[in-house]
């Protein structure tokens, strides 16, 4: 297998990593081909991207409010920068680690927007997210619009399973636009591997495009699709999944084995009649 | 790190990540450390594929076990497709066992008042050991409602048959891999797919050769009603928990008051 192919192969393990199990999964690969400067030369790449997108979660030295890493908060230098704490910082993506924390101060054409919303997010973060609640805020796209990330994660590895919640919205100014995705990703793992993954696409055009708006929206967009979901999980269980196998047969009672096996077996199967049927 | 078993590192990897990519992954692996390949392919359950049997015109269902080189066997006409002039098949006592076993799970799988599937395709397959015989029983339903959502249902029970003085130790491990995508313009996609497996083991009495197939249909029997239950709580109970301890849908400061409603009316009622 050449180098390419290899580090092809490391990446798609590294970013189909279940919330909370990106570490097993490294383990496992250099258990697997080692952990020479190619490996780790393709681990590391890998790693920052799969950060970026599950939307990590860390604690500044010293601060006690989590603080995301991400596409939209990263600086040309690498960095990472979080508007409420008004901090930039280097991060480790392999050891999850922020450091070298320094001021960072929010220039933009939309800072009082940004404000307001980092004031209104909050308490719905803080009310709707009970387990390692994280948000953000940043301008992006050249300025032009407002990328707001949520995410909340559950860890219970001792009962084998991890969970992570992820909503990325993008509010455009200029043409009131909200759009953006709401995904859910649960991993159980006792004795088997079953997971959920779920996609939501958002799209809604806002009349004021205020911060209470944009708030009211995405609360209300997140509470329909979580019905939704509760929904569909009691809709997959009647539905497809009765479909598939019944519980019991028609006559409600077990099957009689004695019979069928005593009754199959006396019939004469010389002359090849189970293939003529 | 290094003392830790590749193989292992390999079925760890495969707990963990999307079990929809399990094909893809352990053809992965295989090129990563071919020194893998028979383990992972003889260990690791994929959903079963479904070919036509030239002969009798029935489906019948592939997997490791009925695989010669590139040849499966079909258990309707014990001949293999590509055609095998030394490929293994059962003993005769084992094959009669076979066809008997297969008959049955037909009765099990749809036939009758029986119906645990109301369609879908079962094979089962036999092969002799010093001490008795081993085999799997594979069952296979998909479901595509009209209603959005489309499942599959694969159980693959693989098991053991030692011979013993008029009984038999039967070693069961069984895996359903279920699969259920679900998705519209309101729900976007969602996808719960997985699998999981248990085993048993067990002593049965055994008179003739037809205690064995009744003894392994009732293993059967008895292990996929257990696992159907375990499917539903893991996939429609657990899951959807964990959903709700993700992001509450009642904010935080009422489910505080809820509780607080609640612990009132305890107390004032144990108060009585």
């Amino acid at each position: 297998m050449s180098a390419t192919e290899t580090a092809e192969t490391i990446t798609n393990f590294i970013l189909d990593a279940p919330p909370g199990e990106l570490q097993d999964v490294i383990t496992d690969i250099k258990a697997l081909v080692g952990d020479d400067q190619d490996i780790l030369n393709a681990i590391v790449p890998a790693v920052e991207k799969y950060n970026k997108e599950q939307l990590i979660s860390t604690k500044l030295p010293g601060g006690s409010q989590l603080v995301i890493v991400s596409e939209h908060n990263k600086l040309p230098d690498g960095r990472f920068f979080d508007i409420g704490s008004q901090s930039s910082f280097d991060f480790d993506h392999t050891k999850l680690k922020a450091s070298s924390v320094q001021s960072y101060v929010l220039e933009s054409q939309n800072s009082d927007l940004i404000k307001s919303l980092l004031r209104d997010v909050e308490p719905h973060v803080k009310e709707h997210y009970p387990s390692l609640p994280a948000f953000g805020i940043y301008p992006v796209d050249k300025d032009s619009s407002i990328a707001i990330v949520i995410v909340g994660n559950k860890y219970s590895p001792s009962n084998y399973w991890n969970g992570r919640w992820r909503s990325t919205y993008i509010f455009t100014p200029s043409t009131s636009e909200l759009t953006g995705t709401i995904q859910v990703d649960v991993h159980y793992y006792e004795d088997g591997n079953v997971r959920l993954l779920t996609m939501k696409p958002i799209q809604a055009s806002l009349s004021s495009g205020s911060a209470a708006e944009i708030v009211k929206n995405i609360i209300g967009v997140e509470k329909k699709y979580q019905e939704e979901l509760n929904r569909a999980f009691g809709a997959l269980s009647e539905g497809a999944f009765k479909g598939l196998r019944r519980q019991l047969p028609i006559t409600r009672q077990k099957i009689d084995w004695d019979k069928i096996g005593s009754y199959r077996l006396g019939q004469d199967i010389g002359g090849g009649r189970a293939v003529q049927r | 790190m290094a003392s830790q078993d590749p193989f292992d590192s390999a079925l760890d990897l495969l707990r963990r990540l999307n079990p929809k990519h399990t094909a893809n992954n352990v053809g992965a692996l295989i090129n990563l450390v071919p020194d893998l390949t028979e383990d992972l392919l003889s260990s690791v359950d994929q959903p079963l594929q479904v070919q036509r049997c030239k002969k009798t015109g029935r489906d019948y269902l592939l997997c490791d076990y009925n695989r010669d080189g590139d040849s499966y066997r079909s258990p309707w006409s014990n001949e293999f497709d590509p055609p095998l002039t030394d490929g293994t098949i059962p003993s005769e006592k084992v094959r009669k066992m076979e066809i008997a076993a297969n008959d049955a799970f037909d009765i099990y799988r749809e036939l009758e008042a029986n119906r645990y599937y109301e369609g879908g395709v079962s094979s089962v397959y036999f092969w002799n050991l010093d001490d008795g015989f081993a085999g799997v029983v594979l069952l296979k339903k998909s479901v595509s409602s009209t209603n959005k959502s489309t499942g599959s249902w694969d159980s693959i029970h693989v098991f053991e048959a030692i011979d013993r003085a008029r009984t038999a130790h039967y070693k069961l491990t069984s895996t359903v891999i279920l699969n259920m995508i679900s998705g519209d313009e309101s729900l976007g996609e969602m996808d719960l797919s997985g699998n999981m497996t248990r085993q048993v083991e067990q002593d049965l009495p055994v008179e003739d050769d037809s205690s064995h197939i009744a003894n392994i249909g009732k293993l059967v029997e008895d292990m996929e009603l257990k696992m159907r239950n375990l499917l539903q709580e893991v996939y429609f109970g657990k899951a959807k928990d964990v959903v709700g301890d993700l992001r509450s849908i009642i904010s935080l400061t009422e489910h505080k008051k809820d509780r607080s409603v609640h612990q009132e009316m305890i107390s004032s009622m144990t108060k009585r």
